[in-house]
């Protein structure tokens, strides 16, 4: 039995996803905290896993590089890779919103500025509401644009509040509802059908 | 693209594949008695804009002529091919089976700027029946085996079956463009959060939900299937899928089937079975194809057709290490003292007429030429011989030559 490969999401959801994995008795002898390895094969031999960057998960999938992978919804909507979505894991929970200083709405009638991590789901949101927008994409620290004047708003997940408070700024939208995900390869879904609905139904079993 | 030619280039060794998938599949097709065509490279952009939700404008290469007329590079096959039939019939008399091996035009937007691809594919012109779809399926089975790749999955679905629960809920454009991705994802989670407040019956809710996972062995599907089709529409269609499948079992081929309900075609002009094939290590489908019964409507004729097309691209890209590869690409050398030039040439010619691969070299300029070939004729002014598997053996006239390697053709690799 050929094993099947599983890219997980390097950061927070790996550490979580690994634990839930050890609950469903996938143990990866090599792994521990301080571990640097990108490549780890599971003790039985069923599962080897990828360490990648969270936003390049689904292009392993969708290629079929990995059979399965392991990421945030908020990835998924914004690459929007042509793969099954097959899971729900409910943990690494967070919101995709729309936050700025209180009282500022985004209004129709005028162009905004969005400053964002996520271009693909800010531009596809305001187009829906019939807002004009001007797109800015910036890969951390979104909460200082506001501040500095750089855009009106910024598109960004949020999972407590706190950054957003800190920095003076609250959400004047949500956009969805994030957390992380299972995705399936379609290829790979047909020629080991049978492997990868057996990882899915013991992963399914710790979560119930 | 193989443009490059230089001795032992990776180009030339996929070429080589290229040529050798090509006619194994092209052979295959024509057992199955289907005749080679070929469409123009340029098409009508109007005729494209015209055939509803098939391929989207911004995919198409397009090209404007002298006259400030806009054309596209071919972005497709199935759409030229049937309207050059309904442009002479109205109405299907007779049947007909085409085959093609062509290029096609899109536009990609993945970066990779790879926008010609080349299909191999069949259309089957003929009274629409579970008999006609079984063959074509299995024809598309076969054409995946026969390069080697025995792992290969056919999953087969029924776009009228979605299409059928769709005109059951009344929603709007939108609402079907997000209810489609999420069937095409099988995302469970959001499909039922979706349906949850739309107004409508239990029942549709209820095979809504069950879609994603009416996938895998052909009975077990159909089985649970049975459950949630409640029109007679949905149980004709099941039905029609369950005939398919006992046909295909007598083709010998149901260790490749896989049965999927909530497979969906982006090409909107399929109206009943449709199915793709997948390989192991390949990310996408090979093949992929479908029932098109309405698609002649939109040019004014009435022609059940059938018909699928293989990625030529990501078959080599499967069977890579799989086909075993001939690097012998000449069946014998002739190496001429320069007084034997005339035999040479002649006894060139002899074999030649009998399809076998020659090189005629002059002894002195040998050592230019590092082709491997299967046999070594020598022309020396003293004698003339054949060296065969490190055998040498003298002959005097070329009726000698012909029959000597007449009698080594059981093991012998050439092109006949």
């Amino acid at each position: 039995m050929c094993a099947v490969t599983l890219a997980l999401a390097k950061g927070r959801t790996a550490d979580r996803m690994m634990e839930l994995l050890a609950k469903a008795g996938i143990q990866f002898p090599d792994f521990h905290a301080t571990c640097r390895k990108l490549v780890l094969n599971s003790e039985d031999g069923t599962i080897k896993l990828l360490f990648v960057k969270a936003v390049d998960v689904p292009t392993y999938v969708e290629k079929g590089a990995a059979d399965i992978g392991i990421v945030g919804k908020d990835t998924i909507m914004e690459e929007q890779p042509n793969v099954y979505e097959l899971l729900d894991f409910k943990v690494a929970k967070c919101q995709i919103v729309v936050a700025g200083f209180e009282g500022k709405q985004p209004e129709k009638d005028k162009v905004i500025t969005v400053a964002t991590k996520y271009p693909s789901i800010a531009e596809r949101f305001f187009v829906e509401k019939g807002i004009r927008t001007e797109l800015i994409k910036l890969n951390g620290s979104i909460e200082l644009a506001p501040l500095i004047g750089m855009s009106d708003v910024i598109v960004d997940i949020v999972e407590t509040g706190s950054t957003l408070k800190e920095n003076g700024l609250v959400i004047l939208e949500t956009i969805a509802d994030v957390s992380a995900r299972l995705i399936v390869n379609k290829a790979s879904f047909a020629t080991k059908t049978i492997q990868i609905q057996q990882s899915i139904k013991s992963l399914k079993g710790v979560l119930e | 693209m193989y443009t490059d030619y230089r001795l032992n280039d990776e180009n030339l060794i996929d070429y080589q594949k290229y040529e050798q998938i090509i006619l194994t599949i092209s052979k295959r097709f024509m057992t199955y008695g289907y005749t080679r065509i070929q469409t123009p490279m340029f098409e009508q952009y109007d005729l494209y804009t015209k055939v509803t939700s098939s391929i989207h404008q911004n995919e198409m290469m397009k090209v404007i002529d002298g006259t400030g007329q806009v054309l596209v590079l071919r972005p497709d096959v199935t759409i030229p091919i049937t309207r050059q039939l309904a442009a002479g019939i109205s109405e299907l008399r007779n049947e007909y089976r085409y085959f093609y091996v062509q290029d096609v035009f899109r536009q990609t937007f993945d970066g990779q700027g790879n926008s010609q691809r080349t299909q191999a594919g069949v259309e089957y012109f003929g009274v629409s029946s579970p008999e006609a779809d079984a063959e074509v399926i299995a024809l598309s089975c076969q054409t995946v085996t026969d390069l080697g790749l025995q792992d290969c999955k056919i999953e087969i679905g029924h776009a009228g079956f979605f299409n059928e629960l769709i005109s059951e809920m009344n929603l709007t454009a939108t609402q079907v463009k997000m209810l489609t991705k999420m069937i095409q994802a099988k995302n469970v989670t959001e499909i039922e959060s979706f349906i949850l407040d739309l107004p409508i019956g239990e029942k549709v809710k209820k095979a809504i939900m069950m879609i994603p996972f009416l996938y895998g062995k052909p009975e077990e599907v159909q089985y649970r299937a049975a459950e949630i089709a409640f029109t007679p529409n949905l149980k004709n269609k099941l039905e029609h899928l369950a005939k398919v499948v006992e046909l295909l079992k007598l083709y010998g081929l149901e260790d490749y089937l896989v049965l999927d309900l909530g497979l969906i075609n982006h090409m909107g002009y399929y109206s009943g079975i449709i199915f793709q094939g997948f390989v192991e290590h390949i990310g996408k489908p090979v093949l992929m194809g479908g029932r098109y019964d309405q698609l002649g409507n939109e040019f004014e004729a009435e022609i059940p057709a059938i018909g699928f097309a293989c990625e030529i691209d990501s078959l080599i890209e499967a069977s890579a290490n799989r086909l075993v590869e001939s690097p012998i690409q000449l069946d014998a050398k002739i190496i001429y003292d320069s007084a034997c030039i005339s035999q040479s040439i002649q006894l060139a010619n002899e074999l030649r007429d009998q399809n076998y691969r020659v090189l005629s070299l002059p002894s002195q300029k040998k050592v230019f030429n590092h082709q491997q070939s299967t046999c070594t004729i020598y022309l020396e002014e003293a004698s003339h011989s054949l060296l065969y598997q490190e055998k040498k053996t003298p002959f005097v006239n070329s009726s000698e030559v012909v029959r000597l390697l007449e009698e080594e053709r059981g093991t012998y690799n050439c092109v006949l």
